[in-house]
């Protein structure tokens, strides 16, 4: 179980970084209005970074 | 003890951590499905900087009611957090604001929750049946009283089913809209041409906070978990990060979504998604499902079981409204807040009945309000004179960002109070971004967020107070008539009217502590308070 939230968590990581790689590629033509997708790019990473040191700490991985 | 036991049951600290995450999305969750069509029909190509504007304010708020109720694991939530930090009548401001909140939620859920269930009861739609989507919705809200008079109340263990398949459902949707509609030239397309006006940008804002109220369930499920300080942080910082992204990847969505089967007005011109909603309080009501059944592939079956999961959830929250004002209203009473009467409970039941029945009444009131418009002409144009027209959907949602933005202004200014005034609680978790400081003789550290936060949340109460017209009438009334009615109170019961009771606060804290399971933090906190002691001590006498 901890193994698959493990993996949700490295998705959810990787898939807001695709969201954030999209958002920069697209600021030379949108300019400020990627500002939102930048954001939702930048919580979809700290869920997951969450998530993640949760695991490691109930793993012992890290104190 | 077991006579004091009788006497003053307390609450089993059975919830885990799912459970405490659960008990939180089943409130905050469901704001997105009332929140989403009213912020598309307001700020059309704005509606994403909207949802990030109240989205940022509301990440501030989320943490500083995280460190508070992992500090203060108890059921009060927001009001007993300003009232110790700022006094009595504050906490009663703050705590009857909540109560608004709590009236409005349940009405505004039970309607919501019809809206969703028209999708395929088309019967009970608004516009055309008012008067069955009237009884449908009193009917709800006078069910949900009686369940709660008689101790009905839905499971945590539901609640985390609900929760685990809506945050499922909301995920497939969310994937599947962006893999199979989603085109990025369409959203900066609507940003560009669909921006709106100064005015309606601040409308939407105001009205995008609703999506993220309920943060009271994160103190009231902290009252009820074991060891909170701990487990608390963990799931808060997880149900506000979700929470904001689906505010956040929905609004975006919608705005630049290629519909897969063409959406056309009654003359066959093509519409963009967002266009569905102006002007339709139907399509206000039910904007998640109607967005998930547009997703390609996925939206024939999404548009079976969207509307009847959304109605669940909306249900659910409207109950958290029944319940939750009800210990509220418990809590401000045993603080002498509100007259004793809103603490007696049932003999038979052992619920508090009378607060139930009393703010389930005001919801019951609230809703004849928001009805009568779509139920008699003459009074929709009296309110299209006085009230630019505003539908019965509109009136709910003033009030909803009324009392939020109130009650989240005063809970900032408690988070000061008490780092300054408290700074020897063990705070477990803190909000980043702190002065190091001297005040009083005591080490503290000045919270920079809460006044970011607070600056946000109140330049949404000004925006509120600014473009909703029924809003900036009928909500500071409510605040009025409960400051008349707790001066006559304290002044009949000979307590100090503008001034604070007088409390042992570090006794209380050591309790609470105790209560939680929190041993450590007690005893941490007990060795705080006598090497302050001895350093006061020291100084006087050197003095």
């Amino acid at each position: 179980m901890l193994l698959v939230r493990a993996l949700l968590s490295v998705a959810i990581v990787v898939c807001g970084g695709i969201v954030l790689a999209e958002m920069f590629a697209s600021m030379r033509m949108a300019g400020i209005m990627v500002l939102p997708g930048t954001v939702l790019g930048a919580a979809m990473v700290a869920l997951g970074t969450h998530r993640l040191l949760l695991i490691a700490r109930v793993r012992g991985i890290l104190r | 003890m077991a006579t004091k036991s009788r006497a003053n049951p307390e609450l089993r600290r059975t919830v885990t951590p799912w459970g405490s995450f659960s008990w939180g999305y089943s409130d905050v969750g469901a704001d997105i499905f009332v929140g989403l069509g009213l912020v598309l029909a307001a700020a059309a190509g704005a509606s994403n900087v909207a949802f990030l504007f109240a989205g940022v304010v509301y990440v501030c708020i989320g943490l500083a009611y995280t460190e508070l109720a992992a500090t203060y694991p108890v059921a009060g939530g927001g009001q007993y957090f300003v009232m110790r930090g700022l006094g009595d009548i504050f906490g009663f401001i703050a705590g009857w604001a909540v109560l608004l909140d709590f009236t409005i939620d349940v009405t505004l859920f039970a309607w919501t929750s019809v809206d969703y269930s028209s999708q395929l009861l088309p019967s009970l739609t608004n516009s055309i049946h008012p008067w069955v989507h009237f009884v449908a919705v009193f009917a709800l809200v006078m069910g949900l009283c009686l369940l709660n008079v008689v101790g009905v109340r839905e499971s945590t263990a539901f609640n985390g089913v609900v929760s685990a398949l809506d945050v499922l459902s909301e995920s497939l949707i969310l994937c599947l809209g962006f893999l199979f509609a989603f085109r990025p030239s369409l959203l900066i397309h609507a940003m560009q041409f669909s921006w709106p006006s100064p005015y309606q940008l601040m409308l939407g804002t105001s009205l995008a906070i609703i999506s993220f109220v309920g943060l009271e369930s994160i103190s009231q499920a902290a009252q009820e978990t074991q060891r909170p300080a701990s487990i608390i942080p963990r799931t808060s910082v997880a149900l506000i990060l979700t929470i904001l992204i689906f505010a956040l990847a929905y609004s975006n969505l919608a705005l630049g979504m290629q519909p897969w089967h063409p959406i056309t007005d009654a003359h066959g011109h093509h519409l963009a998604f967002w266009q569905m909603f102006p002007n339709s309080p139907d399509n206000q009501g039910k904007a998640v499902a109607l967005l998930a059944a547009q997703v390609p592939y996925y939206g024939a079956l999404a548009a079976l079981y969207v509307p009847v999961l959304g109605a669940i959830l909306l249900l659910i929250s409207s109950n958290s409204g029944v319940f939750g004002s009800s210990r509220i209203a418990y809590a401000m009473s045993s603080s002498n807040l509100l007259p004793a009467i809103f603490q007696r409970v049932h003999r038979r039941f052992r619920t508090p009945a009378i607060s139930i029945v009393f703010f389930s009444s005001i919801a019951v009131i609230e809703l004849v309000f928001a009805a009568v418009p779509g139920l008699f002409p003459a009074a929709a144009s009296f309110y299209a004179r006085f009230f630019r027209g505003e539908n019965g959907l509109d009136f709910l949602a003033d009030l909803y960002a009324f009392g939020a933005a109130t009650s989240y202004s005063f809970v900032f200014l408690g988070l000061i109070g008490l780092r300054l005034t408290d700074p020897l609680s063990p705070r477990k978790f803190k909000i980043p971004l702190n002065i190091p400081m001297r005040f009083r003789g005591e080490r503290v550290e000045f919270p920079i967020v809460a006044v970011i936060g607070f600056v946000g949340i109140f330049s949404i109460l000004l925006f509120t107070l600014r473009t909703h017209v029924l809003g900036r009438i009928f909500g500071p009334s409510w605040l009025l008539l409960g400051v008349l009615l707790y001066l006559a109170y304290r002044r009949y019961r000979r307590l100090p009217v503008l001034q604070s009771r007088q409390r042992d606060w570090r006794n209380e804290q050591t309790e609470i502590l105790r209560r939680s399971g929190e041993l450590e933090l007690m005893d941490e906190y007990l060795a705080n308070l006598k090497e302050s002691d001895q350093r006061r001590a020291a100084g006087s006498s050197g003095a």
